[in-house]
């Protein structure tokens, strides 16, 4: 029940992102256009939208953070498999198994790195300032970003968060393969939603369609 | 010493099979751990810093306008364009099919859309028409590496975005700049021109020897109605590479817009994707774009680690005072990048090879644009041929055969290819005539 919540909050979360982020972009551009038309550039003016490119850089470093823990569950990450096909399969079980845990290992300790420095940079003064209202001393505030001017430690928990929630993946696509000896594997030649036949039977009704014909006879 | 722990740590860790963006991270994350004083916090903040410019995220946006130009209908609709200009000819199918490639991939930015978006449609079409599969397959998985070499390329991008901020200096000492992507998309063009033609011919020989069938030419009528339908999708060639170079958009925001174009083509022109598998579109690309941002997350790293240690400096160094001219630097490049295209991904390569190459190259005199173009030339090379050439598993996935018969398939067309490498890479003009002329 929690995982498939959590399947879905991630899918659902990088679909926005990459799509918000595109509508941002060409807002901006909109708006940039719009700007040097006489009449309507009185009311454009008065927006001010040059937040858009940070905001479409922190939609986006989220967004890999995220589509990264999504792309091992569905095993889009791609690596060098020369060897573990070359193996004999008892044997290349093994390596399959260290690199999903090198995986586990390599998230978990840069998703401690992240939490860390999350929590020295604004979070812990947050937490105890903002929420709990009480003495904080000598604590940092911690910075704000250039132009959205919000705090850096919101921007960057990204890092610890996606990363553990990567590390998280890779545990359980471990734990998986031990116990069915089933991998995700994404195929790259794989042509989603395009049937070779069908496009045929399209191509028939085009324009080429009589020269085909005609070639056949 | 130093530098062979850290290549071996990285080469056993990529032999393990784990995902070449983890072994990258692993092996700086060692190294930092063990051997030196640079303070490991900075590795968590680099995660995120090494991704945040706005020159980075075209990569998503091209890749998101790609999807929907795979589904969207623009290919079909070119490729019947192309037919009815070229049709008549020896291998008329064939050549249209290197022609549609050409035009796809100047409206995507990756060799793997171009096969799909056009192999899909046309590897059927030739079986139909009466051509061998694997003259078609051959045709097909070779033109669609055009993709990364003309504007737009991600693997172009990704180049710009390895070598940029880096301090290299010429063979005088004189400090040299990184190349623009702007600079590299139009050095793209006249290769990528130069490329298809010697394609076509290489299909148009093979289709007379053997006799293949010739469709009969097209009238100026129906030429035009394929033109008037394709049109849609042909603009957007103006509006991404026109948007760039008039100025009017920085790459990534004509990247953004060929998105937002693409979107609206091929949803309420063509009407070939249903708004309902938008969102469908927009996760797929999201999930490739994350994969490959990871990728560039942990090269950023290893770069990192690279120029901490002072390594491309002392293999420049090295490079010179062995007396290795331009020649066999040159050579050498080549040899590296089609061994390593054996065995990774070419973003990976450019992401992994181009911080470490650039420096020495810059220092032996070589242009930073020109080097760009030779390594996506050397990455088209890599798409092609097995075990990893990804462009060869699309062309199986569609045809269903094996990566056997693929590799003779695509024989003629992939030696063509290197003959091609070797002019781009002995002849700088080739690739710079067009931004020199420009930039006057």
């Amino acid at each position: 029940m929690f995982n498939r919540i959590l399947d879905h909050l991630e899918e659902w979360l990088i679909t926005f992102l990459i799509g918000a982020a595109t509508l941002v972009i060409f807002l901006a551009v909109l708006h940039r256009f719009a700007s040097t038309i006489p009449w309507i550039q009185d009311y454009t003016i008065k927006l001010d939208v040059s937040w858009a490119q940070e905001l479409c850089i922190y939609m986006f470093v989220w967004m890999a953070k995220f589509g990264a823990a999504y792309g091992v569950r569905h095993g889009t990450h791609v690596g060098v498999d020369v060897l573990v096909r070359a193996l004999p399969k008892d044997k290349a079980k093994y390596l399959v198994m260290f690199g999903l845990l090198a995986g586990a290992l390599f998230t978990g300790i840069v998703g401690t790195l992240g939490a860390r420095f999350v929590w020295d940079n604004g979070f812990h003064y947050a937490l105890m300032h903002t929420l709990l209202g009480q003495d904080v001393g000598d604590l940092p505030e911690g910075p704000t970003t250039p132009d959205l001017e919000i705090h850096t430690w919101i921007v960057y928990s990204c890092v610890p968060l996606g990363s553990y929630l990567m590390c998280f993946r890779f545990l359980q696509v471990f734990w998986r393969f031990v116990r069915d000896g089933e991998l995700p594997h994404h195929d790259h030649g794989h042509v989603e939603g395009v049937d070779p036949l069908d496009e045929t039977e399209i191509i028939a009704h085009g324009p080429t369609a009589a020269a085909g014909q005609g070639a056949q006879r | 010493m130093n530098t062979l722990i850290i290549f071996v740590l990285l080469l056993v860790l990529m032999l393990t099979g784990m995902p070449i963006s983890i072994s990258l991270g692993l092996t700086v994350l060692t190294f930092l751990f063990t051997l030196t004083q640079v303070p490991i916090e900075s590795v968590a903040l680099k995660l995120f810093t090494g991704i945040d410019k706005f020159e980075i995220m075209a990569i998503p946006f091209f890749i998101l306008a790609g999807n929907f130009l795979t589904h969207g209908g623009v290919a079909k609709r070119m490729i019947n364009f192309c037919t009815s200009m070229i049709g008549h000819w020896y291998g008329g199918m064939g050549l249209a099919g290197v022609m549609a490639c050409a035009l796809f991939a100047a409206i995507s930015g990756s060799s793997v859309a171009t096969v799909v978006a056009v192999g899909s449609i046309m590897l059927p079409a030739m079986v139909k028409q009466g051509y061998p599969k694997r003259f078609g397959a051959g045709v097909i998985a070779t033109s669609g590496a055009l993709g990364i070499l003309f504007p737009p390329s991600i693997n172009l991008v990704m180049y710009s975005i390895a070598t940029a901020g880096m301090s290299v200096t010429g063979p005088s000492g004189q400090p040299v700049g990184s190349a623009s992507v702007g600079q590299l998309f139009l050095a793209g063009i006249v290769p990528g021109l130069v490329l298809s033609f010697l394609l076509g011919v290489t299909t148009w020989f093979r289709a007379k020897k053997f006799d293949y069938p010739r469709m009969p030419r097209a009238s100026w009528g129906e030429r035009w109605r394929a033109f008037r339908e394709s049109v849609w999708g042909l603009l957007l060639i103006v509006v991404v590479i026109g948007g760039i170079y008039s100025g009017v958009f920085t790459p990534t925001e004509a990247a953004a817009m060929a998105a937002v174009y693409a979107f609206f083509i091929s949803v309420f022109v063509y009407k070939d994707l249903k708004l309902k598998d938008v969102p469908r579109s927009l996760k797929s690309a999201a999930a490739m774009s994350s994969m490959l941002l990871y990728i560039v997350t942990n090269a950023v790293l290893f770069s990192f680690l690279m120029t901490s240690e002072q390594i491309p400096q002392a293999m420049a160094a090295w490079m010179t005072s062995q007396g290795f001219g331009l020649v066999v630097f040159l050579l050498l490049v080549n040899v590296i990048l089609l061994a390593a295209g054996n065995f990774m991904d070419p973003a990976a390569i450019v992401l992994i090879m181009a911080p470490i190459l650039f420096p020495v190259a810059v220092k032996l005199g070589v242009d930073p644009v020109h080097f760009g173009i030779l390594m996506a030339v050397n990455m088209e090379v890599g798409l092609c041929h097995p075990p990893v050439g990804l462009n060869l598993y699309v062309a199986s996935g569609i045809t269903k055969m094996g990566i056997t018969e693929l590799t003779v398939a695509v024989a003629p067309w992939l030696l063509t290819m290197i003959g091609f490498l070797i002019v781009v890479t002995y002849w700088p003009s080739l690739s710079l005539w067009l931004p020199h002329l420009l930039a006057r």
